[in-house]
């Protein structure tokens, strides 16, 4: 009875996990760039008797997000894989899907926690900004049209699921992931960027409103199991008196 | 054997009953599990319990990661564990993806062998074709060993094989049956105890 109940237990505890991770995936529903994550289980066992399950943990989905119609001053979309590489004020890299920026006074193109967009800066007197699908950058100012202002490269790597979460849909590379290796642009097999569009999401709100629904029966299952095994042992410590 | 000892063969039969459809119950979100079923005969020493593993396969669903392969058909993946291809084990679990060095793993670390005895290493995450080679521009990276008829496919994953409702009813019906042996060996015993302390007792 008692592995039954601790077989019981450690599902409870796995769907608990399962259940926070959905709801961190609804909660960033919105977020554009942004990439959901899967809980993963495994079977726990001694060789002979099964004794339940453990989550392995979340796994990032770098499924690509629907690309949208945007009206931001510097939205850009990522249609392919990759990432922009962002530079952080204290001087480290990180990575986002998330196009959503804009023109800094100081010419740099940053989103919204102030990080920079490496490759492009905006010089004060341009008019109209426009990126080619290949990441080049031009501006008109009032004096000259289609000036080349810097290009922007999508960062690849070749374990993205091993990045790590480094705060709002931003990703810092860890020894798993290896380091970026900065692509061109619009090449064959290379992402293409899309000016004024953003990327949505990868979470389907119906999608994960069910998998909250099955996860939360799945809980009550396991407690059921604890529940028949406690009554179980009740009976037994009730041989004797009855 | 006396009824007696047939009703704790009972009982323990149902204790072993539980223990499998709680753990079938665990593990109903683990991908490529299959389930244990427990066998309960009658033997010469009264209630006998075997647990057996269930070949029946489970659904399988779109993940949309492109390192989960999903087998449509027989066969299993071949892994070894410490990138030690000698040590490999099959497992039907397809939850892969890229290390930083290109070569195939699963949740558990263990890597992915391919059909020459060698570990699958890939340039990046890349999409497997339905005959179980990964082809970069044409060429052929790496091929997986799958029997005559079964194909894979990336960004599927194949689920567990547990059904709740069939355990719950396991669990309802462990329970049931322990009680019942409980309150015959109760029974039996209030008999014996008649038999020992009231019979042939003059008053």
């Amino acid at each position: 009875m008692n592995r039954a109940m601790f077989a019981a237990a450690t599902g409870m505890a796995a769907q608990q996990s399962n259940l926070e991770t959905i709801a961190d995936n609804l909660a960033n529903a919105e977020l554009p760039g942004f990439k959901g994550s899967t809980e993963t289980f495994a079977a726990l066992t001694d060789g002979q008797n099964g004794l339940g399950t453990v989550a392995t943990g979340k796994h990032l989905v770098f499924e690509q997000g629907e690309l949208a119609k945007a009206g931001g001053p510097f939205d850009v979309a990522l249609d392919g894989p990759g990432f922009f590489a962002l530079e952080r004020p204290d001087g480290k890299f990180v990575y986002t899907r998330n196009g959503q920026f804009h023109r800094a006074p100081d010419g740099a193109v940053r989103n919204a926690d102030g990080y920079a967009l490496v490759g492009v800066r905006i010089p004060q007197a341009a008019l109209s900004v426009n990126v080619e699908p290949d990441g080049k950058t031009y501006v008109d100012t009032a004096t000259a049209k289609h000036t080349f202002v810097g290009r922007i490269r999508p960062a690849e790597f070749v374990s993205p699921e091993s990045l790590r979460v480094a705060g709002s849909n931003v990703f810092e590379a860890t020894s798993a992931s290896g380091p970026p290796s900065y692509v061109d642009a619009g090449r064959d097999g290379a992402p293409k960027l899309a000016f004024g569009m953003l990327e949505r999401s990868n979470v389907s709100v119906v999608e994960a409103m069910m998998e909250i629904l099955a996860a939360q029966r799945a809980y009550e299952a396991n407690a059921k199991g604890v529940q028949a095994a406690d009554e179980m042992l009740r009976v037994a410590n009730n041989i004797e008196r009855s | 054997m006396n009824a007696i000892h047939w009703m704790a063969s009972a009982m323990l039969a149902a204790k072993v009953k539980l223990e499998v459809a709680a753990d079938n119950l665990a593990n109903a979100s683990s991908d490529g599990f299959h389930k244990h079923v427990a066998r309960t005969s009658a033997g010469p020493d009264g209630l006998a319990t075997s647990t057996a593993l269930s070949s029946e396969r489970g659904a399988t669903r779109y993940t949309g990661r492109t390192m989960d392969l999903a087998l449509l058909g027989g066969g299993t993946f071949s892994v070894a564990p410490g990138r030690n291809a000698k040590l490999a084990q099959p497992t039907r679990t397809g939850a892969f993806m890229c290390d930083r060095e290109g070569y195939v793993v699963d949740q558990q670390g263990r890597t992915l062998i391919g059909k020459d005895g060698n570990l699958v290493r890939l340039p990046h995450a890349m999409p497997i074709e339905p005959d179980g080679t990964w082809r970069d521009g044409g060429r052929i990276v790496a091929r997986l060993a799958l029997p005559a008829g079964t194909t894979v496919r990336s960004g599927f994953l194949e689920g567990s094989n547990v059904n709740a409702i069939g355990e719950m009813i396991d669990v309802i019906d462990a329970q049931r049956a322990f009680e019942t042996a409980q309150k015959t060996l109760s029974a039996l015993d209030e008999a014996r105890s008649k038999a020992a302390n009231e019979v042939g007792r003059f008053k």
